[in-house]
């Protein structure tokens, strides 16, 4: 397919259809909207369904039924709206239900702003909802990657049988770059589903459930899924190494768009004669940690930078252990650093600040 | 000549069959069942004319009769598991009503029923389909998504009056409102039973409840909300009906209204709603025969009985009921 110049939420809304989504459940946030719009005209093209849901709790459930009778569905939304959706995913991550939900961050807390945030990784990649669960959560950095992330997300829903969330920002969703969708699934193809309420003819009847009132099956439960979540640690972690000036002082830790500004201060960084490098991040959990440590290995310096006020920046000292400094800039409420400020920071830990 | 068959550890004791007998046929024993429970004895089986009121009244599927070659089987769409209701709660004749709505229509292979949170939350166990167990209040959105996701589906939510006119208001009003394809029963039984008695939207007024222990006072807590006359509001058309549970009469008339409110599903008309006025005997603090007056007595001068909206018809006059 040739390339096309999209808006992020546009192409996030094509890659779901061209992933084999039929379904979509939302209700409108900016800075969302044009994903809900865009499903809201492209869905009926291909026989698929887009509800305008009366609230997020009310999609998130309606994900929930949907997911259960084995279809591939979608929601997006954005931070106040994720916070009511936590009801239905965790009924869904306690179910193992695939779903994919898509998180275009604004500042918070509360009402905020609607301006491009990173406020919502600790709810995104510790659970969010009540009890021991976890979403397996994708951060994409590009237009491109938006799409090509979101196709994955089903996949990889599909596979685990959890709710997959891809987070962005609201630069990402709102900003437009070429992009080509490099796969058209055809719902034939894809994985029949045993375990969903489709009417019981021919077969036991199956159960969607999440209520074990045994409270030693519900702790298996509870490790059946921890399990779970370990192998997708053992095989879904993604990260991108960035080091294009050599043997690298400072190590930029970043995911999203702030990711690809750390890059333009790389840049800019070299010509000042300090050698940076990015770890990027792109599965937010699983958390590259391995990864991340062999890369941090090598530097001196450790700079994670958010638009948060330091939420990544827990696992990253978590990874790479109490002992080893690691430094923090952020810019929140919708206020976004400039490759400069980055440039800033970076001259001040190698000690060649003016 | 009809016989009744009393299955004495299935029963829990409630006694309801032996206060429907129009003829006295049946008497409790004054020893127990394998649970505990005192249960029926066919103490007059010549007088028994056959009538089955004791079978429409068991909330339990205990008793069955034979008469001329036939006995009434309990419906397939329900399992053999028995239920873990209070004695006398009518939870189960209501489920008995909807498995042989969904018998009847010959949909079992092809439906899903979506089990709430409340008393029924365990429906996934009884109800011989695909289950869903939905958070508590959401099921017409749980509903919603299985019915869009597949159309083909005979999708079903049951709902007590907690879930569906507190918590799930608005998943409730909206799915409506849109018009979907489900069927709706929602049991009213004036109080949050599974949690214990607490004051619930439908809870009558000066109604003793465990958060509202002087009755429930409406300057504070406003009136009880009649979900069918809500929701016949709404301009898209729907199928709203309220029945009740407390005698042999009213439970055959819920039966009929509870399969025409799947057949308008299975034809694909629209929405359907039926509101069924339940018994809480443990909850209202009352023997399981005294609940049924209870509710005949206070219930149903608040919540009348009848067809609210058609598809035909639009709204129902009050005059037409
Ligand atoms: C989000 C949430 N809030 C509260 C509860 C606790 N809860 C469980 S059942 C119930 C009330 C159910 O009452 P009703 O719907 O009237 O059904 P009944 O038990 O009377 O059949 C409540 C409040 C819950 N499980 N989840």
């Amino acid at each position: 397919m040739a390339k096309k110049l999209m808006k992020g939420c546009e192409a996030i809304g094509e890659a779901a259809v061209q992933a084999g989504c039929r379904l979509f459940f939302g209700y409108p946030i900016t800075p969302q909207n044009e994903i809900p719009e865009y499903l809201s005209a492209r869905l009926p093209q291909v026989g698929g369904t887009f509800v305008q849901a009366e609230s997020e709790v009310a999609a998130s459930n309606m994900l929930y039924g949907a997911s259960g009778a084995g279809c591939r569905c979608l929601t997006s939304s954005s931070s106040p709206g994720i916070s009511l959706m936590m009801e239905g995913v965790s009924y869904i991550a306690a179910s193992e239900l695939p779903v994919v939900i898509v998180n275009i961050m604004r500042g918070g807390p509360g009402l905020g702003g609607i301006l491009p945030s990173q406020s919502d990784y600790l709810q995104a990649t510790k659970g969010g909802g009540h009890g021991d669960y976890r979403c397996l959560v994708l951060a994409p950095s590009t237009v491109q990657e938006a799409a090509d992330l979101v196709m994955d997300a089903f996949d990889l829903a599909d596979k685990y049988r959890n709710p997959v969330l891809v987070l962005g920002d609201g630069l990402i969703g709102q900003m437009m770059e070429p992009v080509e969708f490099k796969r058209s699934t055809r719902l034939e193809d894809l994985p029949a589903k045993s375990w969903a309420t489709t009417g019981c003819k021919g077969r036991e009847r199956n159960i969607i459930n999440s209520l074990y009132l045994d409270p030693e099956v519900l702790e298996a439960h509870n490790w059946k899924l921890v399990r779970k979540y370990e192998e997708m640690a053992r095989t879904e972690c993604r990260h991108e190494f960035w080091s294009p000036h050599g043997d690298a002082d400072v190590l930029f830790v970043a995911y999203g768009s702030v990711a690809r500004i750390a890059k333009t201060a790389i840049d800019a960084l070299a010509e000042k004669g300090v050698k940076a490098a990015l770890f990027r991040p792109i599965t937010l959990f699983p958390f590259p940690g391995d990864a991340l440590e062999k890369a941090a290995a090598r530097v001196k310096h450790v700079l994670v930078s958010e638009l948060s006020t330091g939420q990544m920046l827990e696992d990253v000292r978590f990874h790479l252990g109490k002992h080893r400094p690691v430094s923090f800039y952020g810019r929140v409420g919708g206020v976004i650093m400039t490759p400069d400020e980055l440039v800033a920071e970076a001259l001040k830990l190698a000690g060649k600040a003016g | 000549m009809p016989t009744v068959l009393v299955e004495k550890d299935r029963c829990k004791g409630c006694g309801l069959c032996v206060s429907a007998c129009p003829s006295h046929v049946l008497a409790m024993s004054s020893e127990i069942n394998a649970r505990g429970y005192f249960f029926p004895l066919v103490e007059h089986p010549d007088d028994c004319t056959g009538c089955r009121y004791c079978v429409l009244v068991c909330p339990d599927l205990a008793i069955q009769v034979e008469n001329k070659g036939k006995t009434t089987a309990p419906p397939e769409a329900l399992t053999e598991k028995p239920m873990h209701y209070c004695p006398g709660c009518t939870h189960g004749v209501i489920h008995r009503l909807v498995a042989e709505a969904i018998d009847g229509l010959g949909v079992r292979e092809r439906t899903v029923g979506i089990a709430p949170v409340g008393c029924s939350v365990l429906a996934y166990e009884y109800f011989n389909v695909d289950m869903h167990e939905a958070s508590h209040g959401r099921a017409a959105a749980v509903a919603t998504g299985i019915k869009r996701a597949r159309p083909d589906l005979i999708v079903f939510a049951y709902q007590g009056d907690g879930d569906l006119a507190s918590i799930g208001m608005a998943e409730t009003i909206h799915a409506a409102n849109r018009g979907e394809k489900i069927t709706v029963i929602f049991v009213n039984n004036a109080i949050y039973g599974m949690t214990g008695g607490q004051m619930a939207p439908t809870t009558m007024p000066g109604q003793v409840a465990s958060t509202c222990p002087l009755g429930r006072d409406v300057t504070l807590a406003g009136y009880p909300i009649r979900m069918v006359e809500l929701l016949k509001e709404l301009k898209t058309p729907a199928y709203l009906t309220r029945v009740s549970v407390h005698d042999p009469k009213a439970i055959m008339q819920a039966r009929a209204a509870i399969k025409k409110a799947f057949q308008h599903q299975v034809n694909g008309t629209c929405y359907s709603f039926v509101e069924v006025l339940s018994t809480c005997p443990t909850g209202w603090g009352l023997q399981p025969h005294e609940a049924c007056d209870w509710l005949r007595d206070n219930m149903m001068p608040y919540y009348p009985l009848g067809e609210f909206k058609t598809p035909e018809k639009g709204v129902v006059k009050e005059t037409e009921r």
